[in-house]
């Protein structure tokens, strides 16, 4: 084809642009190919910026200083001039009793977080759903989402004035039986319950959301066709509701196990103590006191790194897991 | 004794009276249709009988027992609904035991029943896919082995082909004919589609606007339409109907219209009417086509000529309405070209009150 051609094609084609791409597509590189797409999308990559402007300012530029995990990182010499270090700071982090002590904190917490906090906003939505009367259901529905806007520093303020062994309703509650005062804040073995209880508390409801809109989406004729078959209120949320959010429920299991080891680093700050560190301290205090407090920010790094790594694994498999035995999966 | 009887049955939406009052008794083995046009309470009433929609006010009885207050499932009613509602997270199989399941039958029976549903149905191929991987003819006859596998007394379908293709259609509805023959349960099918109601019912019931129009056998509505309502309803390309004036002729009543006159049937009710106010209705099967110089000839302006092989429609015009013609071609093609208008036997003109819109009494049709 000469270039004379060409350009005839070209203007030859003009007046009808969809039809010229189409027609062109083949014949060019994949550069041209790429322009070519931007040219004709462009106004869905100026919507996308933002996001993208904002995933690099504050996720990939600091993967930058990431490398001071494997370095001996001095504030004066900066991140590129602090010398190398290798895997100096895993070996010490392994060898650190708090770190252990950390990591098994934040696999138990995070581990009863699943097994009591998952389900909840499932059995929360399938009740919702059972309710027939719309005024109670919405205002039920109100009074659960609540928690979720109130600041955790708030919140966190509300359970340590409930478990106050002088006038907290708890206390208050267990003296009318007779029972002594308990410390709760300041022992151990209730720091686990209570920081799992209230993270339900606050989160169980508004999490309930995603599953009650997928059992809006389930047809009304499935139950119809149920009841005239015979199925009671309670079969029909077994056999059918259920089943029919399952899709959901997978992929909301997969984003959960992905922000397994994300354990609410600001409430256990909040509601934790040195009395408690013993069940309460998690991976993310620890590189919170290490690093912030005890300025050993390479060392913290290294423990982040570490938790990153993990919770990269984790979604990976899980999300694996689920496309092959369910043939649902987020990617 | 697995009859339906329904007894002023009403529905209301609060101030809102959809269904007003309807009787029908619908005998054991019989099969029903419900036709009538888009929203004229249909869904609803069959609805009513599967206990899914409260009875306002009424009587509901199946079997000799009175159940409008008896739950569905208690009701042994089976319903087939228009999009199949079917689980999509069960396969074929599990879809068909759904119902026996929930009544916690025996595993056995429960083996046996979908093996021999899905031997009647032509399923067995396909138990063990999911509804997603069925085409539409398939997934409609799915729903229908749900509904059979219990085996109720009666069984309830709402419009169960409308969202299959023409073709398809003519399938399913042969058979779910020869599936009603088989098993000659009590049957009540809803449909907008005058064929599926023509080829289907023992007796159809015509509804507008929550109304009952007219109850018969199909050729008895086709016939002998209690008003205009039906015989504009039933029937394809419909009756063509137009306004006219009586007057006396020689040999009986004469209808005039546009300076042309047509001959009717002697009536009683027609006797001396001179100047009533008719309408006139004619079916498209019943005229002979006429070229010029035939006798008693209504004339028509002829539009168009529809030649179709063995049948020709012509589309033609009386007074400014349209008027269509169906007729034969074989050994007619002359006259067709030369069509000016058409004859007409006069016991074949069904003449309705132009006010109330009911036939005028004395008119019948033998099938
Ligand atoms: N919940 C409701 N509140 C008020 N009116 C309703 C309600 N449900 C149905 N209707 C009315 O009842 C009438 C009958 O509805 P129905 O579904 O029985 O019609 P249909 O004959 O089945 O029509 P189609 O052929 O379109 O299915 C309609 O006019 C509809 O608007
Ligand atoms: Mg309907």
């Amino acid at each position: 084809m000469t270039m004379e051609n060409e350009a005839g094609a070209e203007a030859a084609n003009r007046p009808a642009p969809a039809d010229r791409t189409a027609r062109n597509y083949g014949d060019l590189s994949r550069v041209e190919r790429i322009i070519e797409h931007l040219k004709r999308e462009w106004q869905l990559y100026v919507l996308l910026l933002p996001t993208i402007v904002w995933l690099l300012v504050f996720l990939y530029k600091p993967m930058y200083g990431l490398q001071i995990a494997f370095k001996d990182y001095s504030v004066f010499r900066g991140v590129a001039g602090s010398p190398w270090a290798g895997l100096e700071h895993f070996y010490t982090l392994f060898g650190n009793d708090q770190f252990l002590r950390a990591l098994k904190n934040t696999v138990i917490i995070s581990f009863y977080g699943l097994i009591f906090g998952f389900p909840m906003p499932i059995i929360l939505a399938l009740m919702f759903n059972e309710i027939l009367n719309q005024m109670f259901k919405k205002t039920a529905q109100t009074i659960v989402y609540l928690p979720h806007f109130i600041s955790s520093v708030i919140i966190a303020g509300i359970v340590m004035t409930a478990f106050s062994p002088s006038a907290g309703i708890v206390n208050t509650v267990m003296g009318w039986f007779g029972v002594d005062p308990v410390y709760f804040l300041t022992k151990p073995e209730w720091f686990r319950p209570i920081f799992v209880g209230t993270g339900i508390w606050q989160e169980a409801g508004f999490q309930s959301i995603v599953y009650l809109a997928a059992i809006a989406g389930v047809s009304p004729t499935l139950y119809e066709s149920a009841v005239v078959d015979g199925a009671s209120r309670w079969q029909m949320m077994w056999k059918i509701t259920l089943p029919s959010i399952l899709p959901t429920i997978i992929i909301m299991l997969i984003i959960r196990i992905g922000n397994m080891l994300e354990v609410s680093f600001e409430m256990i700050i909040l509601l934790y103590q040195p009395a408690t560190y013993q069940t309460a301290d998690v991976v993310n205090t620890f590189i919170y006191r290490q690093g912030i407090q005890g300025g050993q920010y390479d060392f913290a790094a290294a423990a982040g790194l570490f938790n990153a790594v993990v919770a990269f694994v984790l979604v990976m498999t899980a999300n694996t897991i689920s496309k092959r035995y369910s043939r649902t999966s987020l990617w | 004794m697995s009859g339906v009887n329904l007894e002023g049955i009403v529905k209301a939406y609060g101030p809102i009276q959809v269904v007003h009052g309807i009787d029908l008794e619908v005998k054991e083995k019989e099969f029903v249709v419900l036709v009538g046009p888009s929203g004229c309470g249909k869904s609803t009433t069959l609805r009513m009988i599967a206990g899914l929609e409260e009875i306002s006010d009424g009587a509901l009885t199946i079997d000799g027992r009175m159940v409008n207050r008896v739950a569905p499932k208690d009701r042994d009613v089976a319903m087939v609904f228009q999009n199949y509602a079917l689980y999509p997270h069960l396969n074929v199989a599990d879809n068909i035991a759904f119902g026996l399941r929930i009544r916690k039958e025996s595993k056995e029976h429960i083996a046996e029943s979908v093996e021999e549903v899905g031997n009647i149905l032509g399923l067995t191929p396909y138990l063990e896919r999911r509804p997603a991987d069925l085409s539409g003819g398939q997934r409609q006859r799915v729903a229908m082995g749900r509904a059979i596998v219990r085996r109720p007394k009666v069984f309830l379908f709402d419009e169960p082909l409308s969202n299959l293709d023409a073709k398809l259609r003519t399938q399913m509805r042969a058979e779910i004919k020869r599936l009603h023959k088989r098993l000659g349960a009590t049957s009540i099918y809803v449909t907008h589609d005058q064929i599926e109601a023509m080829t289907l019912a023992d007796r159809i019931v015509v509804m507008s606007d929550g109304r009952i129009e007219q109850i018969g056998s199909p050729m008895e509505l086709f016939l002998n339409p209690a008003n205009t309502f039906v015989a504009g309803f039933l029937g394809s390309p419909p009756m063509n109907m137009f306004d006219a004036t009586i007057t006396a002729g020689e040999q009986g009543p004469v209808a005039e219209f546009d300076g042309q006159r047509i001959q009717l049937q002697k009536l009683e009710s027609l006797a001396n009417s001179e100047g009533r106010k008719v309408k006139l209705g004619i079916r498209p099967e019943f005229v002979s086509v006429a070229d010029q110089d035939a006798p008693n000839l209504v004339k028509l302006d002829v539009d168009l000529i529809e030649t179709l092989g063995s049948e020709a429609l012509i589309h033609a015009h009386l007074m400014g309405d349209p008027f269509v013609i169906r007729t034969n071609t074989v050994g007619q093609m002359n006259i067709l070209n030369g069509i000016s208008g058409f004859t007409i036997e006069p016991h074949l003109i069904k003449v309705f009150d132009a006010e109330t819109g009911q036939a005028l009494p004395g008119q019948v049709l033998e099938q």
